[in-house]
């Protein structure tokens, strides 16, 4: 490689690179240190040193911590498996084009466009479990009422269904385009020698695409993961009565704004945070690993 | 018409539905008083009133909002796609995927953990209630979204192109702006809108980091979750307003979008 | 390690940002500066907001009114003064809630010589109750503007008001009949939000959150109210309400789902609002119903104001104070239906008249009998909610509540613990 073409790499990625370096290492490293401490109450005053407590009352909490990193993961694995499969289902649907396909793809970002609070909102009114519109409907086709958000042991995974909602056309999009980037003589060639449309998909098309659904998993498992907006406006500080929706993010937030443990907080952020990269590094090793 | 298009049709039909009633009734719903909104006898039939748009456009809280989430949106998105397409790029071609997902860190740690130190920092640079603030927090979600969709999308575009432009002579540099970037665009676009909606929707950021004069809308929204009692009809009039700009800035790159969507599916 | 927080922090923010950052010196504030009030999406604070011209015009100086919610307000302020924030002048908070924190935290001005010092304005004419609220440690930290008790409301054309918890409890089971969509109670079940007006039925069982400094959660009073109150909402109350705090449960009743609903007197105008509520001309409200230690709710002041310690604009913030919680502006208020903290405006029948007649007498007894707090004593209030709001939960659900109790009861007494540690650092 040339110096010229090294120094326009850096010129290239440098802004970006520098930019995130400038925003996130002041926070990181503050985190980190105030992990550390004994911080309660106000970070402006003064604060001892506290050693690996922190890390000790964290991971020694049955009652908080450990519940919401399960639920953590359940809410994550559910809800971003599901939209994976109805996203790829919908971008094969979406792929070929036919009269009216632009309105389509409109409609389809819909949900994608509403705030998440908004979403929250809306979501708990018709979910309501006395007034609401999806019990009138139930109890109209003869099925038994439901309190959805209002239970403790159906709250998850009703929120898991929202986020299916919003997010499956997002990974429908990201997921269409990759299919429009994919070479077609593969396909033709696997039509010309007779294979059926689910054999092209899984054998031609799927493998081909891989790059482009692990990017898009990738992404929504991220933010899966640090869910807040939803949870927070639909289930409150704590995630609920029995905690029954309280996530780690939803916990560290609790612990930050409703305690102002922020010590605690911030040794919960730090683990949280290893827990992220440990799932992004497991996700990139292993389907698309040539191409990502 | 065969059986295998009805079936398609009708997948595609069901799957429309079930995403866009929700938001049709939230739309409905900010045309009925609180009473009707609970009222399973006024589901279809009722007198619409716009009362509740009345309400909650009369402070002038929801318009400067609006302006607010503006400003911030289209500078946030606009200085992010600088940043991030340029380094998008370098990524996908100079195989520099471990530096690259350090940007991406950004996205991975959770945004609870900087607001605090964030506005401690921009407290000390006096930034603190101005659209600054706004713009840099959007752009560390923004950078790493645009970032991220380049990537495959650079890496989706045929190499042998770019060879041949350097085989002409072009430098490394023009091969990106001449050649890459014209294909990109319909990628760039995409992202963009994405980028845009997310800073339009972010809530937590400017729950924190604004104040009375930079407040966005979905701070706005939030606040008519009042104390005593919800109103209901109010909110689902405020997320109809906040819905709507959003869902324009689609149908106007729309085309962009759906070119994005087809990139590539003719080439050859 | 030698260096105080603050050096480090201001180091790390040198590195991080590239700025320098020393000798950032804040001179006084020009007279263009506005007075900046952070406050509460409350009935309050729209109607001082509608006559906020006439302070400006009494200091020359404009005023910005941020409104946000009771939780989000909270957490603003934890951002912004954990910044040492000067963007914020007049803090609107809940004595009983955020108080005792903020004042620890060094945040809130001591306001003690500011309202002695000045017989206009007649501290001594707040309530007992309320101005006993606003202070900690001996120092008046808050002035009360927003005062709160229960209220029973009830179903007119269903049943006449119950006297007692115990003909309540049998009213409500007798009138629960869910297939046609009326259910006997409603009420917040939701863990933290419930804990408030759980405190009335607590007190009237004779029991206590903490007694000379120890839990008594597990206390026989304490079991017995929280069994009390988990059969009236899970026998008699609609699905889901476990989760339902103020937002959900007061819909239920003014949709005329519910005979009996038991809430703070201040949501009253959501219930005889006729864009909110069905039940308008169908509702009675009572005085909070006798236990077996007679009728004690509570009588607190829901919201007050405050001066952030770190404001420029101390002077004009007291000035803000002084007019927002003067006589007159408490009796303006309360003749529009915004039930205040002073003795004087109390007295004054014509200031009850913006009240439904049956109402405004409830509210008088409930006043005189009312306790001054509806919550733990303590500095982190929300954790200690979370603990005593368990067994409350587990009522509601119909689990068992003594051994609930007695868990929360171990949990209350080791929180008090530390909590009292963290309280005497200071």
């Amino acid at each position: 490689m040339t110096g010229a073409q090294r120094r326009l790499r850096w010129l290239m990625l440098g802004p970006a690179l520098a930019f995130v370096g400038l925003m996130i290492v002041f926070p990181l490293v503050y985190t980190l240190y105030l992990s550390f401490t004994d911080a309660f109450g106000a970070v402006n005053a003064e604060a001892g040193f506290a050693g690996l407590r922190n890390y000790a009352d964290a991971l020694g909490d049955g009652r908080r911590f450990w519940p919401a990193f399960w639920r953590t993961v359940v809410f994550t694995v559910g809800a971003v498996a599901v939209e994976a499969v109805l996203g790829l289902a919908l971008a094969m649907l979406l792929r070929k084009a036919f009269r009216g396909v632009r309105w389509v793809r409109t409609v389809l970002i819909v949900p994608l466009l509403t705030a998440p609070v908004a979403i929250g909102v809306l979501w708990l009114l018709i979910l309501d479990p006395t007034n609401g519109v999806a019990n009138h409907l139930l109890t109209a086709i003869g099925l038994p009422r439901q309190a959805f958000l209002g239970s403790v042991s159906g709250s998850l995974p009703t929120l898991m269904a929202i986020d299916v909602w919003q997010w499956t056309p997002m990974m429908a999009i990201l997921l269409l385009a990759g299919l429009s980037t994919l070479p077609t003589e593969p396909e033709e060639a696997a039509l010309v020698d007779g294979a059926s449309a689910w054999q092209r998909f899984r054998h031609v098309v799927l493998p081909m695409l891989l790059p482009a659904l692990t990017a898009a998993v990738l992404l929504r498992t991220v933010d899966a993961l640090k869910t807040f907006d939803l949870i927070y406006a639909t289930k409150g500080a704590g995630g609920g009565s029995a905690f029954e929706a309280e996530t780690l993010n939803v916990l560290a937030y609790g612990l930050t704004f409703d305690y102002q443990e922020y010590a605690l907080a911030s040794a919960v952020l730090v683990l949280f945070t290893v827990v992220i990269v440990g799932v992004v590094l497991v996700v990139r090793r292993r389907p698309g690993r040539e191409a990502v | 018409m065969s059986a295998k298009s009805w079936l398609r049709g009708g997948a595609i039909t069901v799957a429309l539905l079930v995403l866009v009633l929700p938001v049709v009734w939230m739309v409905a719903s900010a045309f009925k008083t609180n009473v009707q909104i609970t009222d399973p006898g006024s589901w279809l039939v009722f007198t619409p009133t716009l009362e509740n748009f009345g309400n909650v456009l009369s402070g002038g809280e929801l318009p400067s909002s609006m302006l607010n989430s503006l400003i911030v949106g289209v500078t946030s998105t606009a200085l992010s796609a600088v940043l991030a397409v340029p380094a998008a790029w370098a990524v996908g071609r100079f195989r520099l995927h471990g530096t690259g997902s350090l940007v991406l860190v950004a996205r991975i740690v959770p945004a609870i953990s900087l607001l605090v130190p964030w506005y401690y920092l921009f407290a000390q640079l006096g930034l603190v209630g101005s659209h600054a603030v706004l713009v840099l927090s959007h752009m560390f979600v923004s950078v790493p979204l645009i970032l991220w969709v380049m990537i495959s999308f650079f890496e989706g575009l045929p190499v042998e192109l770019e060879e041949a432009a350097q085989i002409d002579g072009l430098t490394p540099f023009g091969t990106f702006l001449r050649i890459a970037l014209p294909l990109a665009m319909p990628g760039i676009a995409t992202a963009c809108v994405l980028a845009f909606i997310s800073s339009w929707n972010n809530f937590m950021f400017a729950l924190i980091l604004a104040d009375e004069d930079t407040k966005t809308l979905p701070v706005t929204l939030f606040s008519f979750v009042s104390y005593a009692g919800t109103d209901w009809g109010g909110l689902m009039a405020a997320a109809t307003i906040t819905t709507l700009p959003a869902l324009a800035v689609a149908l106007l790159a729309q085309k962009h979008i759906v070119a994005g969507l087809t990139a590539g599916a003719t080439k050859g | 390690m030698p260096s105080t927080r603050r050096g480090f922090l201001t180091m790390l923010g040198a590195v991080s940002a590239g700025a320098a950052l020393a000798g950032c010196g804040q001179g006084s504030p020009g007279r263009d500066t506005p007075l900046r009030v952070l406050a509460a999406n409350h009935v309050w604070t729209r109607a001082v907001r509608e006559r906020i011209g006439e302070f400006e015009d009494l200091v020359r100086r404009r005023v910005t009114i941020s409104m946000l919610t009771g939780d989000q307000l909270a957490s603003a302020y934890n951002v912004k003064l954990n910044a040492s924030a000067t963007d914020i002048d007049v803090m609107m908070v809940r004595a009983l809630q955020e108080q005792a924190l903020f004042t620890r935290n060094g945040w809130l001005a001591d306001l003690t010589d500011l309202v002695g010092g000045d017989a206009e304005y007649r501290w001594s004419d707040f309530q007992q109750a309320p101005r006993t609220a606003s202070i900690v440690a001996g120092r008046v930290r808050s002035v009360p503007v927003v005062t709160e008790r229960p209220v029973l409301y009830y179903r007119k054309d269903l049943t006449g008001p119950p006297g007692t918890l115990a003909e309540l409890l049998d009213s409500a089971v007798r009138l629960h009949d869910p297939g046609r969509g009326v259910f006997g109670a409603v009420g917040r079940g939701q863990r933290t939000g419930a804990v408030t007006q759980w405190s009335s039925f607590l007190y009237s069982h004779g029991g206590d959150f903490v007694v000379d400094g120890r839990s008594a959660i597990g206390s026989p009073a304490a079991i017995s109210a929280y069994q009390y109150y988990g059969e009236l909402l899970g026998r008699a109350g609609p699905p889901g309400v476990a989760n339902m705090s103020l937002e959900q449960a007061m819909p239920v009743f003014a949709q005329g789902k519910a005979a009996f609903y038991v809430d703070a007197d201040a949501i009253y105008t959501s219930i005889v609002d006729p864009k909110t509520s069905l039940v308008r001309d169908r509702v009675g409200f009572a005085p909070f119903p006798a236990g077996p230690a007679g009728s004690r709710p509570y009588n607190v002041p829901s919201w007050s104001l405050g001066i952030n310690r770190y404001s420029l604009l101390q002077e004009d913030s007291w000035r803000f104070l002084r007019w927002a919680s003067s006589p007159a502006m408490v009796s303006a208020l309360q003749a529009k239906g915004i039930p205040g903290a002073r003795e004087s405006a109390w007295a004054d029948l014509a200031t009850l008249t913006g009240f439904p007649p049956e109402l405004a007498a409830a509210m008088r007894v409930n006043a005189r009998n009312g306790i001054g707090s509806d919550r733990p004593r303590v500095l982190q209030v929300g954790r200690a909610r979370d603990i005593v709001g368990a067994p409350l939960v587990a009522g509601v659900l119909g689990q068992p509540v003594a051994p609930a109790a007695r868990a929360a009861d171990v949990e209350l007494a080791a929180f008090l613990v530390r909590d009292n540690r963290h309280r005497e650092q200071r």
